[in-house]
């Protein structure tokens, strides 16, 4: 009853203080807090069109959620789902735009390659640098994204620049690789399946097969795994890999579904609000799925704010960067087990 | 005089980056990884517009901007000593919530989206007099030296002494390196870690404030630009020592200095970049290979 009580309590206070905070804002600015909070989830839910609005703009976020949960389960610190996400994006519209159109629509599911090998070496990298040399992940994956983002920055700069446009963009994908639109005008598009398709995988993975079980094993006590034969090493690299596999899809939906394109700022910092979702979450696929959609929400709903009441989109940020604070103040009581002490990094 | 320029320039951009890697080497040698350096600099430069166009005084900007730092870090550091937060989670989280807080200033209060221009901003001051200009390789960054770039490199001077030689030091250092002995030993290692994270955002005020009013008197969301994460890599490739991590600084702030101009000559500037956070990667790689064979041999 315990856990229970303490597990959902974990969920709620999160988001309870992050809307306090900004109810206190809204009040600060003279606003009413209750009034622009209802404006906003009828932003966000009020009719199938923004519902779908809202489903488009947590896409991403399944994904990336998704690939931060499969690490953090495991105890493995990995902070570089955002330069997956960008590379595999990038690796996928590449495929899209030079591969002859004539393919027509078996391009995507080579996009979809491209952007899985691409996002599954990148964090294999990390991986392996902790499985062997016991380098830490959280400054590795963390360089990585600043290396992602330059390495991105220079391609659409340089060698993939658009011959018709300005600065930044690659060339348009092959209309025939555009994933479809589930409900026009809306942009939510086939991604969105997609990303629910990765939640169910990333949830059976968990439940039903060894490597899954051995990734729990491995993230609530390292040396119990190790004293029953589970390769801790191996099952770094595994999540590693796993992780920038389901970050490399994410990529690739958000560009043949939503830009269409790469250009800088491909990714918003998809990868750290997916952060928030999974830490929100407790790492549970369900718990991801609602998180998704609830930041998405806050994005959809947040630009219309912005234009009908004046009130800034920032406000979104605010809501975010508390979460995330508060859901590891809460969690620091339930993860005390993780692989070594925090102030080991 | 092209190289005398770029010498300059060099100099006056590793001062934050400097800045704000000394507040985290601090913070980490008491056992603190900062990832929250960018947001204490944004801030910092954000109060360091504000109260200078308010006061026209430089002096009671600096203080501000460095106070303004020092109690978001402190209050980072409670949410991290005291109720237990992932560091590394936090401090992300805190980088979002305070970009979030000053862009929601900034268009509520000032009207403005990502810019702030406000009148009589007064900027850094020149120590030394302008005609220093004409002495050889050294002149133009003499005659543009700023009471922060000095206040950073006497730190780099001052803190290997502290850290060694005084209380203080020895009692961050026993809170970062063994902090069960620490303990023991009746210091209050939570209050130790508290004060190195204010420490840290005091420099990162003071490097915000160096970035907003060096020369442009402004401020910009984007004005750090990831400088809080130089710094970061700085201190890790430094291994926590001020001179090294000193050295790694200036390395940075030359390569940015030198961007524009390896730019003119073909280099890519989006790879020129990102060489900090490769060497930083390869520095760790290097370090846990070496660590990896000590404790085998």
């Amino acid at each position: 009853m315990g856990t229970a009580l303490e597990r959902s309590l974990g969920i709620v206070l999160p988001l309870l203080v992050a809307f306090a905070i900004a109810a206190i804002v809204l009040l600060t600015i003279g606003e009413n807090p209750v009034e622009i909070l209802t404006l906003m989830a009828t932003e966000a839910f009020g009719n199938v069109r923004r519902f779908a609005a809202t489903l488009s703009a947590s896409t991403p976020l399944l994904f990336t959620a998704v690939a931060t949960a499969i690490c953090f389960r495991s105890g493995v610190f990995n902070v570089g789902v955002d330069g997956a996400f960008v590379l595999g994006g990038l690796a996928a519209i590449f495929i899209a735009f030079t591969l002859p159109a004539s393919i027509g629509v078996g391009i995507i599911p080579l996009a979809f390659i491209a952007a899985a090998v691409t996002g599954g070496l990148w964090l294999w990298l990390p991986g392996v640098l902790l499985a062997k040399y016991e380098a830490d992940e959280v400054v590795s994956t963390l360089m990585l994204n600043f290396i992602a983002a330059g390495i991105s920055g220079y391609l659409v700069n340089g060698p993939l620049l658009s011959p018709q446009s300005g600065n930044n963009v690659t060339p348009l994908i092959h209309e025939t690789a555009e994933l479809e639109r589930l409900m026009p005008p809306s942009t939510l598009h086939a991604g969105f399946i997609i990303g629910l398709i990765c939640i169910i995988a990333y949830w059976t993975w968990c439940r039903n097969t060894p490597s899954g079980f051995e990734g729990a094993v491995v993230g609530q006590n390292p040396r119990f795994a190790r004293a029953v034969g589970i390769s801790v090493p191996a099952v770094i690299i595994l999540v590693m890999v796993l992780s920038g596999v389901i970050a490399g899809f994410g990529g690739a939906s958000h560009g043949l579904g939503q830009m269409h394109r790469f250009s800088d700022g491909f990714s918003p910092g998809y990868g750290f609000t997916g952060m928030a979702v999974a830490l929100l979450a407790r790492n549970h696929p369900i718990g991801i799925l609602f998180g998704a959609v609830l930041f998405g929400a806050l994005a959809s709903a947040g630009t219309t704010i912005q234009l009908f009441s004046n009130i800034p989109l920032d406000l979104v940020n605010i809501i975010q960067g508390t979460v995330m604070i508060f859901a590891v103040i809460e969690a620091a009581r339930l993860m005390k087990n993780r692989r070594r002490q925090t102030h080991a990094v | 005089m092209q190289f005398e320029h770029l010498i300059a320039s060099a100099i006056m951009l590793t001062t934050p980056i400097l800045l704000a890697a000394m507040g985290g080497l601090i913070n980490r040698r008491a056992g603190i990884v900062n990832i929250g350096l960018e947001a204490k600099m944004l801030a910092g430069a954000f109060v360091a517009v504000i109260v200078s166009s308010a006061t026209g005084s430089w002096i009671i900007a600096c203080l501000a901007a460095a106070l303004a730092g020092a109690a978001i870090g402190w209050l980072f550091s409670l949410s991290i000593t005291r109720a237990g937060a992932n560091m590394i989670v936090a401090g992300l989280g805190l980088n979002i919530l305070v970009a979030g807080v000053l862009g929601f200033i900034l268009s509520w209060v000032y009207r403005s989206s990502g810019t702030l221009r406000l009148p009589d901003v007064a900027l850094l001051p020149k120590i030394l007099p302008a005609g220093l200009e004409v002495v050889p390789l050294v002149g133009p960054s003499l005659a543009a030296l700023d009471p922060l770039t000095l206040l950073a490199w006497m730190t780099v001077g001052l803190l290997p002494f502290v850290l060694a030689s005084t209380r203080i030091g020895l009692w961050i250092r026993a809170t970062g390196n063994a902090s069960e002995m620490a303990r023991s030993v009746g210091l209050q290692h939570l209050t130790i870690q508290d004060f190195t994270t204010a420490c840290a955002g005091f420099f990162c005020g003071l490097a915000g404030a160096h970035l907003a009013l060096v020369s442009l008197g402004l401020f910009n969301e984007g004005l750090t630009a990831g400088r809080g994460f130089i710094a970061l890599a700085a201190f890790y490739f430094g291994r926590d020592r001020p001179v090294t991590t000193a050295f790694a600084c200036l390395l940075f702030g030359a390569l940015e200095a030198a961007q524009i101009r390896l730019q003119l000559e073909g280099l890519p500037p989006k790879l020129i970049g990102m060489l900090p956070y490769v060497m930083v990667l390869i520095a760790l790689v290097v370090a846990s290979i070496q660590a990896q064979r000590k404790a085998k041999a």
